[in-house]
């Protein structure tokens, strides 16, 4: 046991090295530097070397990498060049809150669309309620996020005025208003996940309607909607946790267009403005917790992966 | 000149009164009955009441709130309502002057030493006091701090801060310094503008994320992404401001979503207004739209070192095979102005209002565009990159128009999109064929022209060389009368457009959106949001 | 999904069509924006970039059935056009991602010891980058364009399709005839060629069909975001995004291509889902 978890440590902190060198390396071979942004384009090449040394940025960038990676590791992740933020700051007790704010509500929003409607897919298998389930599915996965957004701000905000259009409300300081201003974001992020659970959902649960004890519960006279919310949900539960923590994991991919559309401070904006005016260490911060992330959530994946894949099961 | 009678402020005044003059009369009076109006209304209040929290939403970038390292104005507009300086911009509608901020007075004692005397009793929001050696020190800090501030340039000719008493400092300067409002107040660094010498000792380099200033508003917080908030400063030394208690500056990357939230009213503006909405913008019936062509130009620019732009009958005819009226009409909405040369309209006595007549500067005229691509070096058909970036809002919008347009004269064009980190490198490196580039917010034509174009400017991307150029303009920047300094800058304008290094496209106005809820806010041309005035209904 | 097969035999297939109507409608959609690809020239009432200056942002008429845009560019052409950069880019950078990944697959599948963990490590890594920055960071690089939008995307979908791949590759390596040839001592490289290759292609092709429409939406996203294709390149996401200030007033000029790639996006995963369940081994012996 002890042998095992020394080996996934040691895994993951070659994955991460990698990552970091991989980015690192990939921000500094792209065209343009901070110090030439932070510039406008008023200045002259005095300021423009000064700057350059006083960020030192002047150094071999092996230098640079290493210089980063022994602070990062000691807990220093530094400031942004341009607005003198501090980094850990910025990222995790700024940008992380919002992007896991918006991917909890859209998660729980397309868990509470997509169980009903797979559950109910199931039970009425190639029904046309089936069918219309599953293209609904499919349209959620496929539409493109940033064109929906653009589409709720102006019908329900602007035009209905039902919902704010943009900005970012904790909830945990100001309920209502934080589910308030979540509507619309949560909403665009969902149909993404939506798709996916009302699949997962659909396939485990026509495997689950099939076994022994549906069939028991339903010659004990168990009536019909116990059966199935009762005894079919609770067996298609560990496989829908595990795949609210694999989409958990790749929590960016969708948060990016959203929060751009809606105007949200969250780690998606954060990491394409990072990477677009150069900030090397808001990039390799931001890179590395969202890598963290992903591994960690891996992890538990792997660790219920005979839960979510009834195949794995040893069969009888 | 030694002799203490001449007046050296009423010339100064004078000068910068013809600089940057010109603007309706009708609208001056209109302001002045509107404010006279407003006045009556006051009552005499000591202390403010201040209600309502302003949430304005920040299109563009900001890097810094220290008034003395930023590069960007949409910073300026957030500093200046933390701070103030020496002198003020002031805008009645017609003319715009400086007149003493902190300072109570300011004279000339001699043409190269300024008194300024300051209020007395101002604090800064730390609760130190705003004196003589805070402004030293603010000064200093500008000149030869460390690290370099760079807007050190525009005191280099300061000699010495001289402390007269705690309220008077004297600024003694190598020679007369007829620029210095400029200087103090102009472009995107404010020279002028007076920090808390005691928060710098504080904060040191972070100082731009914890501004303390003597302005109408305090500091609060500063959150990446999100916003800058501010709150009423119930100190500040103008009675009866600020009205508002609280001002956000939400940072909104999407311009279309801020219009959509100033439709359904969650917020009261913006900074900014992107061209391709102004036109949406002027529907909302909720809402006032500011802006009026400023000191800027628009142009396309072409490398002169090397092929095929160091030609220079190849870059002539594209300056005169640009149909402008399209530009304005495609490009920039109908909302721009043509500009024949740099020197933009707000800068009386310099601009010539007949220019369009004068055949002076670039206009379209594809017959003579196509005689000097016929003395081009080159008869083949030639193809060229065209850098552009989504650097702004009009974006890609100038290259999509002009390309077409150069294809009549033998041009092919071939559009290349970077994105804006490697676009800036590019053209700082002069690793560029083409590529369209904007100069703004100028409010002399020593600063529209001179550090541009000058041989050996850092700003000089195009790489176009006149020592005659050089020598014109440096005779103009100490000539006090206006009309041979207008003459020498006509000079050397007409010999840069007829060397063409860049083909000139339009003088821009720039805009600014408030809801009609918000009332009493000042407009001053020199993309300011200054919010002192400012009450919500 | 309304798959009824319990027991999928051969000549059921045949009639795939008639038991997926859904299926059967968007293929007929897909092959209607293939159509418009190849065709677009002809189709195409006006050139996709010719601008006018008479004609800017008019709504939908006679002449301009889906309106004009601020160029007074016609949007219909440029939406027909657009299904040419929209199939090329998908399907280009699918194949670079398919590619990549199948080669880092096979690798990692078959290799042993410090190989492949290493390459288990890197795989690993590739994943834990977020793919739309992963482009992001290539686009920086490479510049824009349509070809750095397909090399930037097909690169960022190298990790999905490497895992999959090595995933398959190790369920056959298992498998008794791997096994025996391995045995028999016969090369390596034809047991790859002739049992691995062949088991693990077939799954990367479906594999292919199903991801088209990811890398199509995440090449929109890229111009949306200002760091896709050139314009004025008729790029349904470029448009989007160009149209997106008229929202309010001329809602045709972002709306126009984004219905476009919204139905082609549909349209591609309906039938990519269809040919997974048809023909996906493990989804077939699952149920």
């Amino acid at each position: 046991m002890l042998a095992q978890l020394t080996a996934k440590v040691l895994q993951t902190a070659v994955v991460l090295l990698i990552v970091s060198v991989a980015s690192f390396s990939l921000l500094k071979l792209a065209p343009g530097d901070p110090v030439t942004l932070m510039l406008g384009s008023e200045y002259s090449q005095d300021t423009y070397d000064d700057l350059t040394r006083q960020l030192g940025l002047d150094r071999p960038v092996p230098e640079q990498y290493v210089t980063w990676l022994g602070d990062f590791v000691s807990g220093d992740w530094g400031q942004t060049y341009a607005s003198r933020t501090d980094i850990f700051t910025f990222i995790v007790t700024e940008a992380l809150p919002v992007t896991l704010t918006l991917t909890f509500f859209a998660i729980l929003l397309a868990l509470g669309v997509g169980v009903p409607l797979g559950v109910l897919s199931a039970v009425k298998k190639d029904s046309a309620w089936d069918v219309a389930a599953a293209v609904f599915a499919l349209t959620g996965t496929a539409f493109p996020s940033f064109f929906l957004g653009i589409l709720l701000i102006w019908f329900l905000a602007v035009k209905l005025g039902a919902f704010p259009v943009m900005g970012f409300v904790a909830p945990w300081q100001d309920p209502w208003g934080g589910l308030y201003h979540m509507v619309l974001p949560s909403l665009t992020l969902s149909t993404y996940f939506i798709g996916m659970i009302v699949r997962m959902t659909r396939a485990t649960m026509v495997e689950v309607l099939e076994q022994p004890y549906i069939a028991a519960a339903r010659a004990r006279g168990e009536p019909e909607w116990r059966v199935i919310w009762v005894h079919g949900v609770r067996n298609i539960l560990m496989p829908l946790v595990t795949i609210v923590g694999l989409q958990l994991g790749g929590i960016l991919q969708g948060a990016v267009l959203t929060e751009t559309v809606f105007s949200l401070p969250g780690l998606g904006q954060m990491l394409t403005g990072a990477v677009l005016g150069r900030e090397y260490g808001l990039v390799q911060a931001g890179v590395m917790l969202t890598a963290t992330l992903f591994i960690l959530v891996n992890l538990l994946v792997d660790l219920s992966y005979p839960l979510l894949d009834p195949r794995l099961r040893p069969r009888s | 000149m030694a002799n203490g009678m001449i007046d050296h402020k009423a010339i100064l005044a004078s000068r910068l009164a013809a600089q940057l003059g010109r603007r309706s009369l009708l609208k001056g009076f209109g302001a002045a009955g509107l404010l006279a109006a407003g006045g009556g209304l006051l009552p005499g209040e000591a202390k403010a009441q201040q209600a309502g929290h302003l949430k304005i939403a920040a299109l563009k970038h900001i890097d810094t709130l220290d008034p003395h390292f930023t590069f960007f104005l949409s910073a300026v507009q957030v500093i200046n309502n933390i701070h103030n300086g020496l002198l003020k911009i002031v805008y009645n509608g017609e003319t715009v002057t400086f007149e003493p901020d902190l300072a109570e007075t300011w004279d000339l004692e001699d043409e190269v030493t300024h008194v300024f005397k300051l209020r007395p009793n101002v604090k800064f929001h730390d609760g130190t006091p705003c004196d003589a050696e805070a402004v030293k020190f603010s000064l200093m800090r500008v000149k030869t701090g460390t690290p370099a501030s760079p807007h050190a340039w525009k005191l280099a000719l300061l000699n010495e801060v001289e402390i007269v008493d705690p309220l008077t400092v004297k600024l003694h300067f190598e020679k007369p310094y007829a620029f210095l409002p400029v200087a103090l107040n102009g472009s995107t660094g404010r020279a002028g503008t007076i920090v808390s010498p005691a928060a710098v000792e504080k904060y040191g380099a972070d100082y731009g994320r914890n501004p303390v200033g003597t302005g109408p508003f305090k500091f609060v917080s500063w959150k990446e992404n999100d916003a800058i908030e501010l709150e009423a400063n119930p100190d500040y030394f103008e009675p009866g401001l600020p009205k508002v208690e609280k001002v956000s500056f939400m940072f909104v990357d999407e311009a279309s979503t801020a219009v959509a939230a100033l439709v359904s009213g969650q917020i009261h503006g913006m900074n900014d207004c992107p061209m391709q909405l102004v036109q949406q913008v002027k529907n909302i019936p909720s809402v006032t739209l500011y802006g009026e062509i400023e000191g800027n130009y628009t142009y396309v620019g072409m490398n002169t070192r090397k092929a095929p732009f160091d030609d220079v009958n190849l870059r002539r005819a594209v300056a005169f095979a640009i149909n402008r009226d399209t530009v304005i009409k495609q490009a920039y909405f109908g909302l721009a102005q043509e500009a024949y040369t740099p020197i933009s309209p707000p800068m009386s006595g310099y601009f010539d209002p007949d220019i369009a007549t004068s055949g002076r500067g670039h206009f379209f005229d594809l017959e003579k565009a196509k005689e000097f691509r016929a003395k081009a070096a080159n008869q083949d058909p030639i193809e060229v990159t065209y850098l552009m970036t989504e650097r702004n809002a009009i974006g890609t919008r100038v290259a999509q128009t002009v390309a077409p347009m150069l294809a009549e004269i033998g041009i092919t064009v071939k559009l290349e999109l970077i994105e804006p980190a490697a676009w800036v490198q590019r053209m700082k490196e002069g690793n560029f064929e083409m590529l369209d580039f904007d100069w703004v917010a100028d409010l002399d034509p020593e600063e529209t022209l001179y550090p541009e174009f000058r041989s050996d400017g850092s700003w000089n991307y195009w790489g176009w060389v006149s020592t005659k150029f050089d020598e014109l303009c440096a005779q103009a920047s100490v000539e006090l009368d206006v009309e041979k300094r207008a003459a020498m800058y006509h000079e050397a304008e007409d010999l840069l457009m007829d060397e063409a290094p860049i083909a000139m496209m339009c003088h821009l106005p720039i805009y600014k959106v408030l809801s009609k809820k918000v009332e009493g806010f000042e407009y001053v041309p020199c993309d300011l949001m200054n919010l002192h005035t400012v009450s919500l209904a | 999904m309304t798959a009824t097969d319990t027991a999928p035999t051969a000549p059921r297939r045949a009639g795939m069509m008639r038991r997926r109507p859904f299926f059967t409608l968007a293929s007929l959609v897909a092959l209607g924006f293939v159509a418009c690809a190849i065709f677009a020239p002809q189709i195409a009432p006006y050139p996709p970039t010719l601008q006018s200056i008479d004609a800017m942002m008019q709504p939908p008429s006679a002449a301009h059935p889906m309106g004009t845009d601020s160029y007074g560019m016609d949007i219909l052409s440029r939406v027909i056009h657009g299904a040419r950069y929209a199939l090329l880019i998908g399907l280009s950078s699918v194949l670079i991602g398919a590619a990549g990944g199948l080669v880092l697959g096979l690798v990692a599948g078959l290799s042993a010891g410090w190989v492949e963990w290493v390459m288990l490590r890197l795989i690993d890594s590739i994943l834990a980058l977020p793919s739309l920055i992963l482009a992001v960071a290539f686009i920086a690089i490479l510049g824009q364009g349509v070809d750095k939008v397909i090399l930037a995307v097909g690169l960022s979908l190298i990790g999905p399709f490497a895992r999959t791949v090595r995933a398959d590759v190790l369920q056959v390596k298992v498998q008794l005839f791997v096994e025996a040839a391995g045995l028999m001592a016969i090369p390596r490289l034809a047991v790859i060629r002739r049992h691995i290759l062949p088991n693990v292609i077939f799954p990367l092709c479906v594999q292919i069909t199903i991801r088209i429409s990811e890398a199509i939406l995440v090449s929109s996203s890229l111009s949306f975001l200002g760091i896709g294709v050139t314009p004025p390149t008729p790029d349904w996401g470029l448009m989007i995004s160009e149209g997106r200030g008229f929202v309010s007033f001329a809602a045709w000029m972002s709306g126009m291509p984004g219905i476009a790639l919204a139905t082609l996006l549909i349209a591609l995963a309906i039938v990519g889902d269809g040919i997974r369940e048809e023909f996906d081994p493990k989804l077939r012996t699952g149920r």
